[in-house]
């Protein structure tokens, strides 16, 4: 559209960007530093001031996927002669020797990490989207004997802190063996997400007609093809909204992670600051740790983005 | 195409009756024009006939087959809503297409119908756009499209005007009927407005607090309203309506100075009858004279509506008010003094206490 517009509006357009540009800039900060820290050297990243200017390197992420140890072996019988009789009660007791000079290089825990986060995180959205979806459905087109108690008991599963569960719901898992299973996992996220799930795709159900079904029951289809020719399209952009906030919330927890899996089944939050490890952490990899788990949500959402912009229903009902 | 039939159909919402007693029979190719206020049951029985909406009691009949347990995909109706209701993620022929698809039908067969219904309603240069691209009446000739493409038994729809602007409704009509005349498809239509009712029906069929007050032919209803309410909901200026008194062959307005003189005849049918009565004239009906005249007794012009074609005058009698319809110009202000008349042919007497019409259908 060609609108004139006059210089004062003008000035106001100027200035709005100028305002959106500065507060992007403050968003975008903590990513910028945890991206220029991914790429810095090691002694770069703690300066004070901090180092702007410098040659990126990737050896943070060479640190980050591999881990360096130093070889041990048990020592030489020369060695063991060579030993005060304190050491020789030291090696008695199994300890081995460092082989100076000598490494080896194996992969870090970083890889498998990230690998449970994105099967924990993909398979628990698309279940507690997929469920709630059909519960939103049911709750939304049909009459549900106490539908508002239903509806509210399922809210306040999510008005306790979860956290206040941890220790039982831990107790729990190490009863029937899901302690440290991708499957635990999955099914708490899945649970803590499905409440949020049933009313966010709740409100997206509601706001399409229930004409179109009619339309298409008439038309000869059985409520479920309708449900899946017609609803599911129409509700897209409510799917993908929901996804992102469900992937989200299972991409980023961290309390239940860190008491319910150690190694097996850990995901990346808990991992990454246990790489602070004790005596002086290397931040850099601890950062480009962070950026990497960053990318997954920011592509996620980058998919889904034409689905969150799009208007709900665009114009195809006439009120 | 089919034959419809509804017997004794009556549907409760909670404890709430919204469909009585209800029997009708639309005969094969008829188009009948449901007529009604909101909340009169109108769109509640045409959602039965389409399996919808369950029905409490009672049989719905298509072509004598009982319908009312089967599922609306079952009962081979087409259904236009009044919000049109196109599937907006689908292209006008997707949309077109859509009954189609649920029989299976063969790709080449499907275009073809597609393309055929398309050329009827003259959508044929839309059909690769989205339904939120075309305008009022397009849409709803798209939906009319995909009711007609798979030929069904019979056409229902609902208020399918309702929302385009007044000149595109008359256009819209137009096209119903004559797509109705050319198609013969036994079509069941609800409305609010009468005059799409009085310009689309076969037969119109009223419908009030879900009860049907009566069925006939749009002059039928017109002419010989069963009861006060048809009378009263049927014709546009409404009906003069007033509480009467007769003594002899004068039937005297309540609060008029003066009585009209009637014929023997015409009050044959309320002589003796103790009941109160109510007396309808259609505006139409309320002649009016410069001149003092035989039968004419004197009243005086309060109003005048002065609309093109003829005008609408207000006439006072004493406290008692009729409308009469002139032609244009005929009184040229209030306040005039000229005389009037009733005509007996066109008198309704109603019982006040039932409603009903005590000429019967005369």
């Amino acid at each position: 559209m060609a609108a004139v517009r006059t210089s004062g509006e003008r000035t106001t357009n100027r200035l709005a960007i100028v305002l959106v540009l500065i507060i992007t800039m403050i968003f975008l900060a903590p990513i910028y530093w945890i991206a220029s820290t991914a790429f810095k050297p090691r002694n770069l990243a703690t300066t004070i001031p901090p180092t702007v200017i410098f040659t990126p390197e990737i050896s943070p992420f060479v640190k980050l996927f591999t881990k360096r140890s130093q070889l041990r072996a048990a020592p030489t019988p020369e060695e063991y002669e060579a030993a005060p009789w304190w050491e020789r009660l030291v090696f008695d007791g199994g300890e081995k020797v460092v082989r100076s000079g000598r490494g080896e290089v194996q992969l870090s825990g970083y890889p498998s990490r990230f690998m449970n986060s994105l099967i924990v995180a993909i398979t628990s959205t698309v279940l507690a989207v997929g469920m709630g979806t059909f519960t939103a459905y049911g709750f939304s087109r049909f009459k549900v004997k106490g539908e508002q108690d239903l509806l509210f008991f399922i809210l306040s599963t999510r008005m306790l802190p979860p956290v206040v569960v941890a220790i039982p719901m831990f107790l729990m898992y190490r009863a029937v063996g899901l302690n440290d299973t991708h499957l635990g996992l999955i099914i708490l996220y899945t649970a803590f997400n499905l409440s949020f799930a049933v009313w966010l795709m709740k409100g997206f159900i509601d706001e399409i007609p229930k004409e179109y079904e009619e339309a298409a029951l008439v038309d000869g289809y059985t409520r479920m093809q309708a449900f899946f020719k017609i609803v599911i399209p129409e509700a897209a952009t409510g799917i993908a909204a929901t996804a992102v906030f469900c992937f989200i919330t299972a991409w980023n927890e961290y309390a239940f992670a860190l008491i319910m899996t150690n190694r097996r089944a850990q995901t990346a939050p808990p991992f990454i600051p246990s790489q602070v490890g004790s005596g002086l952490p290397d931040w850099t990899v601890i950062a480009s740790g962070t950026l990497l788990f960053l990318l997954p949500v920011a592509i996620f959402t980058f998919l889904l983005r034409n689905h969150l912009l799009r208007g709900m229903s665009f114009g195809a009902i006439r009120k | 195409m089919a034959q419809i039939d509804i017997q004794n159909v009556q549907k409760f919402f909670g404890h709430l009756q919204v469909l009585k007693n209800l029997n009708l029979t639309i005969a094969d190719g008829e188009f009948v024009v449901m007529l009604g206020q909101s909340g009169g049951g109108k769109t509640t029985a045409l959602r039965a006939i389409a399996g919808l909406e369950s029905v409490t009691s009672g049989k719905i009949l298509i072509n004598g087959t009982e319908v009312q347990d089967r599922k609306a995909a079952d009962r081979d109706i087409a259904f236009v809503f009044q919000s049109f209701s196109l599937y907006p993620h689908m292209t006008v022929r997707e949309n077109i297409a859509f009954p189609l698809r649920a029989v299976r039908m063969k790709a080449t067969e499907r275009d073809k119908a597609v393309n055929e219904v398309a050329g009827i309603l003259q959508i044929a240069e839309h059909l690769n756009r989205k339904p939120s691209a075309l305008s009022g009446g397009d849409m709803q000739r798209v939906a009319i499209a995909r009711a007609l493409v798979r030929r069904p038994q019979a056409l229902l729809m609902d208020e399918p005007l309702g929302v385009l602007d007044a000149k595109l409704r008359e256009q819209m009509r137009a096209e119903i009927k004559r797509l109705h005349i050319a198609r013969g498809s036994t079509s069941v239509y609800v409305t609010h407005d009468q005059i799409e009712a009085m310009s689309l029906a076969d037969r119109i069929v009223i419908l009030h607090d879900g009860v049907l007050q009566q069925v006939g032919a749009p002059d039928e209803i017109y002419l010989h309203p069963t009861n006060l309410f048809v009378a009263k909901f049927v014709g546009s200026p409404v009906m003069n309506i007033n509480g009467v008194r007769i003594d002899g062959n004068g039937v005297t307005l309540s609060g008029a100075d003066a009585s009209f003189s009637f014929p023997d005849d015409a009050l044959a049918s309320v002589r003796g009858t103790a009941a109160d009565l109510t007396l309808g004239v259609r505006p139409e009906a309320v002649l009016l004279q410069h001149q003092q005249t035989e039968g004419y007794i004197e009243v005086q012009t309060t109003n005048i509506e002065p609309l093109g074609s003829h005008d609408i005058v207000d006439i006072g009698l004493g406290e008692a008010v009729l409308r009469a319809r002139t032609e244009s110009g005929f009184i040229s202000g209030e306040g005039q003094r000229v005389w009037a008349r009733l005509d007996p042919a066109q008198a309704h007497f109603f019982d006040t206490a039932t409603g009903l019409n005590l000429r019967g259908a005369n």
